[in-house]
């Protein structure tokens, strides 16, 4: 009985990372009509920011997310204004296969940038845990859990109530009456990408800091993303949270009482299943 | 030129079957390869080119098909020619069972469901006894280049002659029908949900026998190379590359894409990727309709063919 509990707080504690993982694509995708492939990629390129802010300069991993969040923030905004808005209305599989391109650059500039060695941020607490009612909580991912869950109730709050969360949210329903409206599309899709980019940054250096990163974590990232947006839905950020601890829980709870090699069969059948049955999220409201 | 055309293939076709008795094995090896991509691409085209449906699922029929032949030929001890037969019906009945779900979502959620559905399908066939779980199938060694390049290249024109006949028949009308605009067509008295599962049967037929000729190939097959999304998603630059819903577009673009990764590859492995990367972004960028549009147009507009593209697209 201790075991399942463990191994349902290590789904959870894992899931709120994976929401944060997914938090960025789900935003670009519901907004800009993107789905980012490179999204994985971006994710990786976080994680080996943070790695060598660490080992460099000596930065805490949770003290650099703003650092890293930033720097992904920039690429994200250069990415969308020069070389995505190109192509903003071209059919749907050439958004796909230029965010594949990119994916693949990005893979190769890091593998021949930082070498395809496994890396792993290790601060001084990184073995420390806390024990809570027989159960173990490592440190390090109970931090990261609480980060996740700033970030994503932090942007759900923000497409609420700020000014450019309202213009992103108007963009989104449709484009040409927010035109009206004196919204910018270029800046307001620029910036969407580039908080996309920059959640994507936060997430791998997280991801850096709880497991390991090479320049190959991409594609794989990248399909987890879209199995929880999908579970969760497009909507809402609080939908990803669902989303990310479900899948992190039929992950775990698969591992433990089916075994280790039926994961991927039961998280993307979970998500085939959610497609064919509710296409718009377990949390979407029906059309 | 237009009647010139079907004179230019006759000869192209002449010479390609020759090739096996004029090129050394090097070239034959790698053009069995190129043909086999360039089936790919073909099926592709028919489900993603001509109805516009972004199939990341046709690596799934390549794996049925690779695992029809492989479990045929090695528990059951059949001969080739049953082993590509039965991976031929595993894969219409396949698209059949999961082409009515999966074909009622729409753009990205098409898309997705089916690049999940090629995980699944590789995750269940690592835990399958009969195809020989993760460690996968090694089968009878057969050497003839000579063979196999001819059975490619064969399918291959059979895969172009089907594509040809779509580009024309009202089956075809149909599924461009479906791609412009699918409500239009339906109310237009097309069975819009009848069209896209033969649509995708169709495609799913040619992926499975290159599978299968792919898998007697190389003789050996497992999970991770048989379901490889990166092979769908070679098969769908190839086609876009080329020009998706044209008849000889996936050709070129596979042939044309095959050669420079070949050739970059012998020389420079990481830099051929960053390369095909880089080929990717540009040419969805300057030339989206396509290498068969980009011909068509560029003599007439020249370089503002270019400049057009980005003016159409851009926000």
């Amino acid at each position: 009985m201790d075991l399942l509990f463990q191994v349902i707080v290590n789904g959870l504690l894992l899931g709120g990372l994976y929401a944060l993982m997914a938090l960025g694509l789900a935003l670009v995708w519901g907004v800009l009509n993107i789905v980012n492939l490179a999204h994985g990629a971006l994710i990786m390129l976080g994680g080996y920011a943070a790695y060598y802010l660490f080992t460099l300069l000596g930065i805490d991993p949770f003290l650099a997310l703003p650092l890293v969040m930033m720097m992904l923030f920039v690429l994200g905004y250069i990415l969308q204004r020069y070389v995505l808005s190109l192509i903003a209305r071209s059919p749907m599989f050439n958004t796909l296969l230029i965010t594949f391109g990119l994916d693949v650059i990005f893979m190769v500039l890091a593998q021949l940038l930082f070498t395809a060695d496994f890396r792993t941020i290790n601060p001084s607490y990184a073995g420390t845990h806390v024990t809570w009612f027989n159960l173990t909580f490592p440190t390090v991912q109970l931090f990261s859990f609480a980060v996740a869950m700033c970030l994503t109730v932090g942007l759900w709050l923000m497409m609420l109530h700020t000014r450019i969360g309202r213009a992103i949210r108007a963009t989104a329903q449709n484009l040409s009456a927010a035109r009206l409206y004196g919204v910018n599309p270029k800046q307001i899709y620029a910036l969407t990408f580039g908080i996309g980019a920059a959640l994507a940054g936060a997430a791998g250096d997280l991801y850096g800091v709880v497991s390991q990163i090479t320049p190959y974590i991409g594609a794989t990232l990248t399909a987890k993303c879209f199995a929880i947006a999908i579970i969760g839905g497009l909507e809402n950020p609080l939908g990803v949270i669902v989303g990310g601890v479900l899948l992190a829980l039929i992950e775990s709870l698969t591992a433990l009482y089916v075994g280790p090699t039926f994961v991927d069969v039961a998280s993307f059948g979970v998500l085939v299943l959610v497609l064919i049955i509710r296409p718009q999220g377990l949390l979407g409201k029906t059309a | 030129m237009k009647r010139l055309l079907p004179l230019l293939l006759i000869i192209i076709l002449g010479v390609l079957t020759a090739l096996p008795w004029i090129a050394g094995p090097t070239l034959v090896q790698f053009a069995i390869n190129a043909l086999m991509l360039a089936t790919l691409a073909q099926g592709w085209n028919i489900i993603g080119g001509f109805a516009g449906y972004a199939s990341f699922g046709n690596s799934i029929f390549f794996g049925l098909g690779s695992y029809g032949v492989a479990i045929a030929m090695v528990q059951w001890n059949l001969p080739f020619g049953v082993g590509l037969v039965i991976g031929v019906v595993f894969s219409v009945l396949f698209a059949l069972a999961m082409g009515v779900p999966v074909l009622r979502l729409r753009g990205h959620y098409f898309a997705i469901a089916t690049l999940a559905l090629s995980q699944v399908m590789s995750a269940i066939f690592s835990n399958l006894d009969i195809a020989g779980r993760n460690i996968g199938l090694v089968l009878p060694l057969l050497r003839s280049d000579t063979l196999f390049y001819e059975l490619s290249l064969g399918l291959l024109v059979i895969a172009t002659l089907t594509v040809f006949w779509l580009s024309r028949s009202r089956f075809g009308f149909g599924l461009i029908a479906i791609r412009e605009n699918e409500d239009a067509a339906q109310s237009m008295g097309v069975n819009t949900t009848r069209y896209k599962v033969l649509a995708f049967t169709l495609a799913g037929i040619f992926s499975s026998l290159a599978g299968g000729i792919h898998a007697y190939w190389i003789t050996f097959i497992d999970p991770n190379s048989a379901f490889d999304l990166s092979l769908n998603v070679k098969m769908i630059i190839m086609a876009v590359f080329g020009g998706p819903g044209s008849v000889l577009g996936p050709v070129i673009g596979a042939a044309l894409l095959s050669a420079i990764s070949e050739l970059l590859s012998s020389t420079l492995s990481s830099v051929a990727s960053l390369f095909f990367g880089v080929v990717i972004v540009i040419a969805v960028i300057l030339m989206p309709k396509g290498l068969t549009d980009c011909w068509l147009r560029f003599p007439v507009t020249g370089w503002r063919y270019f400049i057009h593209n980005i003016r159409q697209h851009r926000l």
